[in-house]
């Protein structure tokens, strides 16, 4: 009875998925007839094209975005996760941009630094407003510095305002003009003031504590677009800008539609709820197969990596030899394959460094396939037998894909891993305490900006986030004098010589510099202009349209 | 009668510490830092010492529930570790429409299920009966989120007659608006009551049709239909009142991967990312709150119980 029950429900999922494969096929057949509807629609456009590619964007129209959860809050001086940033970078105009190594300037129009590199100005543009009509003036910028500067206010930016032990100074000039005086010369500071979005003087003036203010919740900001309505666990929408010292935005609205789960995200966006979503490289083929949508990849400046724990119990990866053996066992190309499905979203690569930040080269040792030299040298580092952990986040498509592929290469020298599966929370924990001894291999990957020196938390003996327990005294002296060293030319070689040597020493192996994919809606243009920004998808939201 | 309700309600007090100490030490001993929330690469540890003694978790775990319970005696169940928005707030905010999804399914459910199940047990092993178990059987074996995508795919993408996500329509505010976007959500959540509903409404009625009542009434010459739903359906709800006090359970679980699949803006989606984020104040203030509506459903079950058939008496 039992048995023929199970049968039974074996027949009808074969039915029901029958019915959907039937579906599927109806899709072709749709999308097929879509494409002759669309044929017209698109003759049109291109005759558009044809008459008028000089001919202004249109205006009006909403674009709605998917994002994975609520805003943390928005507030620039504390948002840190992906969603917020992402909505504020709407809201809330910046000071200045670098974006793939190119600045281009926002409320400021230039920042200039004095002969002694000791003080920068920042001019801003005039007539600036806040979305409620004030004036935006050099007293909010020093306010926003000031605030991050106050512990009391509990801004995780505070730490970057402070060169040597001391604080940055903020020192208005006149109303467009602010002066920052800087302790000792640090190089990065244009770095750290892309990080520093000014917020209004006038709204947060008397808050004891701005971080749990109720204002945040009625954001007044200086962006394209101002804040409208906010549906917990729904969406956020913002409204055009009219004022916007950019230019009048073309789209009426923008949404940030909250959608939790992937894979039902994916059929709103199919079905036209949703007009642009991040996508995983496994899903790119059906999206693109609905031919409404273009696929974007792009760079995010973000490193994925094989992290060897050189503080591990057992002992082994301390040797350098070890470490270079295992990198020597990969093959970088089908690593990248097997996470990525394609070369196309994951540029190979050797330096920790990522390509957008400054003084990167792949001209470094790389260890790459060779599996006798691998035996070789762990012959040479006396190394027999090696049993290694690897832990791994379940459900993380790529880690799984690259833990099973570590595995069997490194079996072909000889070396057992042995798979650690676990949920990401406990993952987390576990590969970024700095006390971790029980695993030795773990993937992960880091983003952290334009300037060179952020690096140094990651690979300096000691540091908080050096999760390999890298160390080599060489190296922490060169990253202290990077830091602060005027000079670019000088500074370039500094920099060459860590990447070099950390390649060397094969701290990490580097995996692939790694590409976010966005698909976005046909029927809106102006993506070029609103430039595809890491972690925000669009760094300027105004130049968007609807065609 | 009052004086039952008041025992009862006692009685729940220590119950709901037992389950508060419970859930805390199982927040504490999961692997996982709340602190992981606010800490990038480049923020220095000093701010890290910072935000966590802010947050009062450089304190043992004892001191923490301690902080706690005191705050929460008093009404107030403390702040989200992640956004500092008062964990009351929140959790009534998203209240209304979690309540307002498994309100309809559960009721969904039981219109579909008393039918269904009432049939079945009249024409037990017809083949009828076999089609209707088959379909609970399915019911038991599918799993929600696979219906949940099934039916989003055919109805949104392929047919376009419904929503695929969310609550309302952006920028729309009506209450029909509302009730098209529940719809998926709510048959997907109902789906999931409806076989046990049946199974248990079957079962009882084959008891119920052995009565001597159904005999007498044969002899009446009533016919098999007025039987069944005039007579045997009233006995037969009975324990569909107790069933619905047991799965106020089953609907929270049932509602974290509804409203996860749906974008359904309620507790479950709520629950689901304080405890992605190890937001403990959120995932206290929840379990608080569903351990409640599971005792008060569970109460109100004995009650209706009484009201329903005064032969059991209220005593104990």
């Amino acid at each position: 009875m039992r048995s023929k029950r199970k049968l039974s429900v074996v027949v009808v999922l074969a039915l029901l998925t029958l019915v959907i494969s039937a579906c599927g096929g109806n899709s072709n057949s749709n999308s097929n007839s879509n494409a002759s509807t669309n044929a017209p629609s698109n003759n049109a456009q291109t005759a558009d094209n044809g008459q008028a590619d000089a001919s202004q964007p249109k205006d009006g129209g909403s674009l709605i975005i998917a994002v994975g959860a609520d805003p943390v809050i928005l507030n620039p001086n504390y948002a840190g996760d992906r969603v917020s940033l992402t909505i504020d970078q709407a809201l809330y105009a910046p000071l200045f941009q670098i974006n793939s190594g190119k600045k281009t300037f926002y409320l400021a129009d230039s920042l200039t630094p004095s002969a002694d590199m000791l003080t920068y100005t920042l001019k801003l543009k005039s007539g600036l407003t806040w979305h409620d009509g004030e004036k935006l003036t050099a007293d909010d910028v020093v306010f926003t510095f000031n605030k991050i500067l106050d512990e009391k206010q509990n801004s995780f930016l505070r730490g970057n305002l402070i060169v040597g032990g001391k604080p940055i100074e903020a020192v208005k000039v006149d109303d467009t003009t602010v002066d920052f005086k800087l302790p000792s010369v640090s190089p990065a500071f244009e770095a750290t003031l892309v990080q520093i979005t000014p917020i209004p003087k006038h709204i947060f003036e008397n808050e004891a504590d701005i971080e749990k203010s109720t204002k945040n919740a009625a954001p007044v900001g200086s962006g394209a677009f101002k804040f409208k309505e906010y549906k917990t666990g729904e969406y956020v929408t913002l409204e055009r800008f009219d004022n916007y010292f950019g230019g009048k935005p073309h789209l009426d609205s923008i949404t940030y539609r909250i959608a939790k789960d992937t894979n039902a995200a994916n059929l709103a966006l199919q079905s036209g709820e949703i007009n642009v979503k991040y996508l995983d490289p496994q899903d790119v083929s059906t999206i693109e197969g609905t031919g409404k949508f273009d696929i974007m990849p792009y760079a995010e400046g973000r490193l994925s990596y094989v992290l060897f724990n050189e503080n591990s119990d057992r002992g082994a990866l301390k040797k350098k030899e070890v470490r270079q053996a295992l990198s020597y066992a990969l093959n970088r190309d089908e690593v990248i394959q097997a996470a990525y499905s394609s070369a196309e979203y994951a540029d190979a690569a050797k330096s920790i460094l990522t390509p957008d930040t400054l003084y990167h080269t792949n001209e470094v040792p790389s260890f790459d396939n060779d599996a006798a030299k691998a035996k070789e040298l762990l012959q040479a580092a006396g190394e027999s037998n090696l049993k290694l952990r690897f832990i791994v986040k379940s459900g993380d498509k790529v880690q799984e894909a690259i833990s099973l592929y570590v595995q069997q290469k490194l079996k072909e020298i000889g070396v057992e891993v042995e798979l650690q599966s676990m949920d990401a929370s406990a993952w987390g924990a576990k590969a970024f305490d700095p006390a971790a001894k029980d695993f030795e291999l773990a993937i992960s990957g880091y983003i952290m900006g334009s300037d060179p020196d952020a690096y140094s938390v990651l690979f300096t003996t000691d540091a908080v986030y050096n999760s390999t327990h890298y160390t080599n005294a060489e190296v922490d002296g060169l990253w202290k004098q990077g830091g602060s060293e005027a000079d670019t030319a000088k500074r370039g070689e500094i920099y060459k010589q860590i990447q070099e040597k950390i390649a060397d020493d094969a701290a990490i192996f580097p995996i692939g510099y790694t590409k976010t994919i966005v698909a976005f809606d046909k029927q809106f243009g102006g993506v070029e202009d609103a430039v595809l920004k890491p972690v925000v998808i669009f760094e300027d939201p105004s130049k968007l349209y609807l065609k | 009668m009052r004086q039952l309700i008041a025992k009862r309600l006692l009685q729940t007090i220590p119950m709901l510490f037992f389950v508060s100490v419970v859930c805390f030490s199982m927040i504490k001993l999961a692997p996982g830092d709340p602190v992981l929330n606010f800490v990038t690469p480049n923020m220095n540890p000093e701010s890290v010492e910072q935000i966590r003694h802010n947050l009062g978790l450089d304190q043992p775990a004892y001191v923490q529930y301690w902080e706690w319970l005191k705050q929460s005696l008093t009404g107030n169940l403390g702040y989200s570790l992640v956004n500092h928005q008062p964990v009351m707030d929140q959790i009534l905010d998203r209240l209304p429409a979690t309540a307002g999804l498994m309100g309809a399914a559960i009721a969904l459910a039981v219109l579909l299920a008393i039918p269904l199940g009432l049939i079945a047990g009249a024409y037990r092993n017809k083949w009828i009966d076999k089609a209707i178990n088959f379909l609970a059987y399915i019911g038991i074996s599918v799993p929600l989120f696979w219906l949940a995508i099934l039916l989003v795919y055919l109805f949104a993408v392929k047919l376009h007659w419904l929503p695929s996500m969310g609550m309302r329509t952006i920028g729309k505010n009506s209450f029909w608006d509302v009730v098209k976007h529940g719809i998926l959500p709510c048959v997907v959540l109902a789906f999931g009551f409806l076989s046990s509903y049946v199974r248990y409404i079957r079962s009882s009625t084959i008891g119920q049709l052995k009565e001597d009542y159904v005999q007498i009434q044969y002899a009446f010459g009533s016919n098999r239909f007025t039987i069944l739903f005039r007579h045997v359906m009233k006995h037969v709800l009975l324990p569909v009142i107790t069933l619905l006090g047991l799965s106020m359970a089953d609907l929270v679980a049932g509602a974290i991967v509804t409203e996860t699949v749906f974008s359904w803006p309620g507790i479950g989606t709520l629950g689901m990312t304080a405890a992605k984020g190890m937001d403990y104040p959120v995932i206290m203030g929840i379990t608080l709150f569903s351990s409640v509506a599971l005792i008060a459903g569970n109460l109100a079950a004995d009650l209706l119980y009484g009201i329903a058939d005064p032969r059991i008496k209220l005593t104990r």
